[in-house]
């Protein structure tokens, strides 16, 4: 009787153990049969690894999806939304295809990369964009306007009520709840983050000698949120909260966000027309520049470069295995500076300058595999 | 007269007594079960509206997929979570019935104290840190995140639980069951191989099942190791050498992202982890009510 009962239990087990078999072959042969139908044979496909920056996460995930699509299913580019700091991190760990970040590499990385790779570590700009100051006030629905020295304060925690007079006086118009500041900032290392700071160090001494910019800094307020979605979605629960995201999450969640005073008194509303006015700069040859406090006059003073981080080198770089993986994200790179731009203004990115995309182009050229200049023979076949 | 009076009031005292302490522990029962319930009622009444056909058919792709109304879906995580629990289960089985099998049928080794406060303290140890060792040992010289080293990270979440579980299934077999097997002759590893270990089957078997349900539910470990994936791998080799997607940390990206459709698509993934656990968990009991 025991022994049945315990054949019983075990052919339980077994069965279960198939079910989940079952489950997870009946999702793969239907991924299978889906991308079989579009002809691609199995061993061509590719998966194209990278991590980094929450700021451009929405349009590097959307380009993905279409991406995927133009491919037939034959290249999926996973891109992890993990941080800037985290992206550069596991860049040098040489555990990602590629990085992202908002906050170039320093020359210090770069010379430790040099040394391991014989080759140099590119960062090549993808996309750019607003930061902007997102709230949540009850009661108020228009978009309200900030100078520098309110928002210096603010980030300071010396205005700690919205019905602060310094507030009232450049918004007349707008009735504020006596309601207190809760400053949201990012908790991990973040490019976005180096951009705000960057702004506030350069139109505030004291912030500069106090605080100063970096990924990561101590905030004198505030609590943390993990990544621009965490900040968003900190700042979309808590009455009275104000935080900074890239201006595509404040689009895609109807978040409220401020327009900025900039450095020529003008009042400028975020949009992918006052960063791309913002980014009008004589661009180094390495890209590696912030433009935030922009002299332009209808620039958006808070604006920056989101950078893919690639090896010259691919060879190098333990998280690609194969020419054939080297050669898919060179492809992939090469599609997001061209045709994937398209994407930029709907999720509220700017499109590239075209100096920009020529200085990637240069560097592109450059890009190796096992010394094979693969990067000029793609670039050469996809622009003609 | 006197002394049956006595009685009489001393037996009403004594149900009073009775009733009062019964009501009691029913007190303390209810008190345990509502966060359970509060928490099972809490994610199916926001978790229901997501699940539909596509939820279970469809990757998940960019954050606008969800916002634009296009299909999407977590079929690449279910997927993803039965891999990497999986792997985890046949990586801690053997090692953890080994560590069991140590503790309680030689007893008098001189390695056992050892052995036993090393598994508490690893039972114990933050499951972060168990991330973070498989992302040493297994990602960074693999130059890979992979379903493998979320495999591992897991792993070392349940040998603690299958080497415990595996002691007290074995130390239930009676002692005369082993002496029955020495007395004809039998070598003391065959004894336990072949007799001890077939009477505790089903012990064992609700100890792996217990073990795969705590892990199942954990997503510090994975952050590092399997990573995530928003699509379904390429080919099968990528659920194990690749990133791959799990339920736990899905649901936390999906919860702390600011998207209304992802936050019910978390509390939907949410379901299906916990009848995930809660399936686990019947099973274990029905396999524990068998045995007696």
């Amino acid at each position: 009787m025991k022994r049945i009962k315990m054949i019983k239990s075990i052919q339980l087990f077994v069965l279960f153990s198939l079910s989940l078999l079952v489950v997870s072959c009946g999702g793969r042969s239907d991924s299978s049969s889906e991308t079989g139908s579009k002809k691609s044979s199995k061993s061509e496909r590719i998966t194209v690894l990278g991590a980094g920056a929450s700021f451009p996460a929405p349009l590097v995930t959307a380009m993905a999806d279409d991406y995927r699509d133009i491919t037939n299913n034959r290249v999926t580019v996973n891109y992890q939304s993990i941080g800037s700091g985290g992206g550069v991190r596991q860049f040098v760990e040489q555990t990602i295809m590629f990085g992202m970040t908002e906050a170039f590499l320093s020359d210090e990385v770069i010379a430790n990369i040099e040394q391991s790779t014989q080759g140099k570590a590119f960062n090549m700009p993808i996309t750019l964009a607003d930061v902007v100051a997102t709230y949540n006030i009850p009661g108020v629905d228009e978009q309200i306007v900030f100078n520098s020295e309110l928002l210096v304060n603010l980030f300071l925690g010396n205005i700690t009520s919205w019905d602060d007079p310094r507030i009232a006086e450049i918004n007349p118009d707008i009735d504020f709840p006596s309601i207190p500041v809760t400053i949201v900032h990012r908790s991990d290392g973040s490019g976005t983050t180096n951009i705000w700071t960057s702004y506030l160090s350069s139109v505030s001494k004291e912030w500069r000698d106090r605080i100063g910019f970096a990924t990561s800094v101590n905030w004198p307020v505030g609590v943390g949120g993990n990544g621009n979605e965490g900040v968003a979605g900190a700042v979309m629960n808590s009455p009275g909260a104000l935080g900074y995201n890239s201006l595509s999450y404040a689009l895609l969640n109807d978040m409220d966000y401020a327009a900025i005073i900039n450095s020529s008194g003008n009042i400028i509303e975020p949009s992918y027309e006052a960063t791309t006015a913002a980014a009008d700069i004589d661009l180094p040859a390495d890209t590696r520049v912030l433009f935030t406090n922009t002299p332009a006059p209808d620039g958006y003073p808070v604006a920056g470069f989101a950078w893919m981080l690639v090896y010259e080198n691919l060879e190098k770089n333990n998280a690609i295995n194969s020419r054939k993986e080297a050669v898919e994200l060179v492809k992939f790179l090469i599609w997001t500076i061209t045709d994937g731009q398209n994407l930029s203004e709907d999720l509220g990115y700017a499109r590239l300058p075209q100096a920009a995309v020529d200085r990637n182009f240069e560097m592109i050229r450059q890009i190796k595999w096992e010394g094979e200049k693969i990067g000029e023979e793609l670039l050469k076949a996809a622009i003609n | 007269m006197c002394s049956y009076k006595k009685t009489e009031k001393s037996l009403l005292q004594r149900k009073i007594h009775d009733k009062f302490m019964v009501a009691l522990l029913m007190i303390s029962t209810i008190v345990v079960m509502t966060p359970l319930i509060i928490i099972v009622g809490y994610v199916v009444y926001n978790g229901i509206g997501a699940i539909n056909a596509d939820f279970f058919t469809q990757e998940l792709g960019s954050p606008t997929r969800a916002i634009q109304g296009r299909p999407t879906g977590l079929v690449h995580t279910m997927v993803g979570t039965a891999v990497v629990d999986l792997l985890a289960l046949i990586i801690s089985a053997p090692v953890g019935i080994g560590a069991g099998i140590m503790l309680s049928e030689y007893p008098d080794h001189k390695l056992n104290p050892f052995l036993r406060i090393m598994n508490d303290t690893l039972n114990g140890m933050p499951a972060i840190l168990k991330g973070l060792l498989a992302f040493a040992v297994i990602v960074k010289p693999m130059g890979s995140f992979s379903g493998l080293a979320g495999g591992v990270a897991l792993a070392f979440v349940m040998i603690p639980i299958i080497a415990r579980s595996t002691e007290s299934a074995l130390m239930n077999i009676p002692w005369s069951i082993r002496e029955a097997g020495l007395a004809i002759g039998l070598p003391r590893w065959r004894v336990v191989l072949s007799t001890v270990i077939p009477a505790a089957r089903t012990g064992l078997v609700t100890g792996f099942l217990i073990a795969f349900a705590r892990a199942a539910g954990e997503a510090a470990p994975l952050l590092f190791t399997s990573f995530g994936n928003n699509y379904l791998p390429n080919h099968w080799t990528g659920m194990i050498f690749g990133p791959v997607d799990t339920l736990p940390q899905r649901l936390y990206s999906l919860a702390i992202s600011p998207y209304k459709e992802w936050h019910s698509m978390g509390w939907a993934a949410g379901i299906v982890l916990l009848s995930f656990v809660i399936i686990l968990f019947v099973i274990s009991r029905l396999l524990t009510k068998q045995k007696h």
